[in-house]
């Protein structure tokens, strides 16, 4: 492996690392303030891939009658503008299903088997609906950029695509960051993590704070799920893999943390990428599987050893 | 009322009842294929016999020690493996068996002496990786076939009731450890870690030991019970008998029928054969999302599944029959 071979590496981790961080902050939202392991986060993955499908192919669908009277609806919803569509649509969806079925869960302040349960039989009832409405098909989201030849900095060569869900990833989590450091919202869900009973006392409605940190972990995960159509092809069991990836990088960030979130991103975006070089294509799969056992091993501790490293460094 | 029924029958008095119990049904389908049953029954009761000692297997992990675990396809797959390779390598079905649940026991101790350093909730998600990187291993390895199966390469003459009466011994011997275990000192100590891990080790109970060994039996009787599916089925893949979904369905019959007793994993068992053999044909998609539907609902309003319902039900008739004058 020359330099120039090393150098497109580290940037194809680093892209990679922009979405993925985009896509584990709905699941640290939602465990953090309310200690629920989201396994319906591959779910809303999959419906926001789906809802970004669904809008730019809408043209198509539409009688032809409607788009000479409306002309605009003829235009392709471009899926960058369909993924930001996909925020409030899925933070309303989130929060249905939080008054729906979340809301009745035991409290705790550890993960509980019910909540994990009953996500789980949720993420079941959404892939399998999905399977009934779209069929069990490979569908990708095909536009202009998707042929566009690459962009070149020197010998580094971006691709268009991965550059522009790069920059919307990184400003969604950017936006975040400075959400959850000024507004009240943010200040609610960030004292929730630290110390529920003291935020109660302070004034934090943790009943609201709860509903809208689900909404919020839901709309993530669609903005993320419509951003990762734009570069994979999907089908209803799509967001598994993710799911997965997404559940490792909170581990390796100390799960409650939002900077922790970016760094595990970033430690599985280059573990993923650099092993291309080691390990057969076929075994890719394997690789973020196994780096969760291999955490736990070399974190006897689990999670808990850690957040303790982590804070002993810090 | 008449007759001294109580509501909690005390554990002494009892056993005899429930050996009874177990005893009735297991000789029931013992001579049910010489009553006139028709062979189609046999195939779906085999494959009822097969998923109930999954079942089964599963609760005492999940139920009885409440580590619950996504991961049991992996042994499920690996019983399969190994039998239809020791068959074909020229040992007795029964020996391959016996392998399967060897194979099975060793692999628990992999995936258990790492998974088990972690609590509850995050054991459970450990086993989703691991389950996830077994199947894609096992599609890849040339020495199990790949991707494109394996089958067995001497057909013995096939007898139907062969396979039926294996499926009956093995879940029959699961019901007997399952009971065995609800009863003894070691279902005691499961219990409590489950009700408090950090309780139970300081009245003398290694929660890790215990952990691994009820989670070595489980995995023995789930990989026996993957080995006697493949000696009937003949051809597996790694993308059926390793599927994700086979360890969602071996945990979603405990939780239906009713997580942590003897007979709630029977009865998972049971409900879930009849839902698949009377949907899956027609729709294949429909029952998977029906299993998370009945998911929901049971975490939502009966916690203890089917067999909690039943009780409550019961307790409810007896009450009315209480207030009835005599």
């Amino acid at each position: 492996m020359n330099v120039e071979d090393f150098f497109n590496l580290l940037k194809d981790a680093v892209l990679l690392a922009g979405i993925y961080a985009a896509m584990s902050m709905g699941m640290t939202v939602i465990y953090g303030v309310m200690k629920i392991v989201n396994l319906a986060h591959a779910g809303f993955m999959m419906l926001g891939a789906y809802f970004a499908f669904e809008l730019y192919y809408l043209p198509e669908r539409l009688p032809a009658s409607w788009v000479e009277r409306f002309p605009l609806l003829g235009h392709h919803v471009d899926p960058i503008l369909g993924a930001t569509l996909a925020l409030p649509t899925f933070f309303l969806f989130g929060m249905g299903v939080y008054w729906l079925l979340v809301r009745w869960l035991p409290r705790s302040d550890q993960p509980t088997l019910a909540s994990l349960l009953l996500m789980f039989g949720f993420w079941q009832v959404l892939q399998n609906a999905g399977y009934l409405i779209w069929k069990n098909e490979d569908r990708s989201i095909f536009t202009a950029r998707t042929i566009s030849p690459p962009l070149h900095l020197g010998f580094l060569s971006f691709s268009v695509d991965r550059l522009v869900v790069f920059l919307a990833a990184v400003s969604c989590v950017v936006l975040l960051q400075i959400g959850m450091k000024r507004s009240w919202f943010g200040m609610s869900v960030r004292s929730l993590i630290q110390n529920p009973l003291a935020s109660q006392i302070v004034g934090v409605n943790e009943e609201k704070t709860r509903r809208l940190a689900f909404g919020l972990g839901a709309s993530l995960a669609g903005f993320a799920g419509a951003l990762l159509a734009m570069l994979y092809t999907f089908s209803p069991d799509f967001g598994s893999p993710f799911q997965l990836r997404s559940f490792v990088i909170i581990v390796l960030g100390g799960l409650e943390s939002f900077s922790g979130v970016a760094f595990g991103a970033l430690v599985l975006a280059l573990v993923e990428t650099f092993s291309i070089q080691l390990v057969p294509a076929s075994y890719q799969a394997a690789i973020s599987y196994g780096l969760l056992v291999v955490v736990l091993l070399f974190l006897p501790k689990g999670i808990a050893g850690l957040l303790e490293k982590k804070w002993r460094v810090a | 009322m008449a007759g001294g029924m109580t509501v909690a029958m005390p554990a002494g008095s009892s056993r005899r009842a429930q050996v009874a119990l177990a005893a009735l049904p297991v000789l029931a389908l013992a001579v049910l294929p010489f009553a006139g049953m028709p062979p189609d029954y046999t195939r779906i009761l085999f494959t009822a016999l097969v998923w109930i000692t999954a079942s089964i297997a599963w609760n005492l992990l999940g139920g009885f020690a409440g580590q619950v675990s996504f991961g049991f396809a992996v042994f499920y797959g690996l019983g399969a493996y190994t039998a239809m390779m020791m068959m074909n390598r020229g040992f007795s079905p029964y020996t391959s068996f016996l392998g399967s649940m060897s194979v099975a026991v060793i692999a628990s101790f992999l995936v258990g002496l790492p998974t088990f350093r972690l609590r509850g909730p995050y054991f459970t998600i450990s086993t989703i990786g691991v389950t996830e990187a077994v199947r894609v291993m096992m599609n890849n390895l040339s020495i199990t076939g790949g991707a494109s199966g394996i089958h067995i390469e001497e057909h013995a003459q096939f007898h139907e009731l062969d396979h039926y009466y294996s499926a009956l011994v093995l879940a029959a011997g699961a019901l007997c450890v399952s009971m065995l275990v609800a009863n003894s000192r070691f279902g005691l100590a499961l219990r409590a870690i489950r009700q408090d891990e950090d309780a139970a080790a300081d009245l003398g109970v290694n929660p890790y030991r215990c952990k691994l060994w009820v989670h070595a039996i489980g995995a023995a009787l789930t990989g026996a019970a993957g080995g006697v599916f493949a000696h009937r089925a003949a051809v597996i893949y790694p993308q059926d008998v390793f599927a994700f979904n086979v360890g969602i369905f071996i945990l979603l019959m405990p939780v239906i029928g009713g997580i942590g007793t003897v007979w709630g994993a029977v009865l998972g068992g049971i409900v879930f054969v009849i839902i698949k053999e009377s949907l899956v044909a027609r729709f294949p998609k429909v029952h998977l999302l029906l299993y998370g539907a009945l998911l929901v609902l049971i975490i939502l309003f009966e916690p203890d599944g089917l067999a909690g319902l039943l009780r409550r039900l019961a307790g409810r008739t007896r009450i009315l029959l209480g207030k009835q004058p005599a």
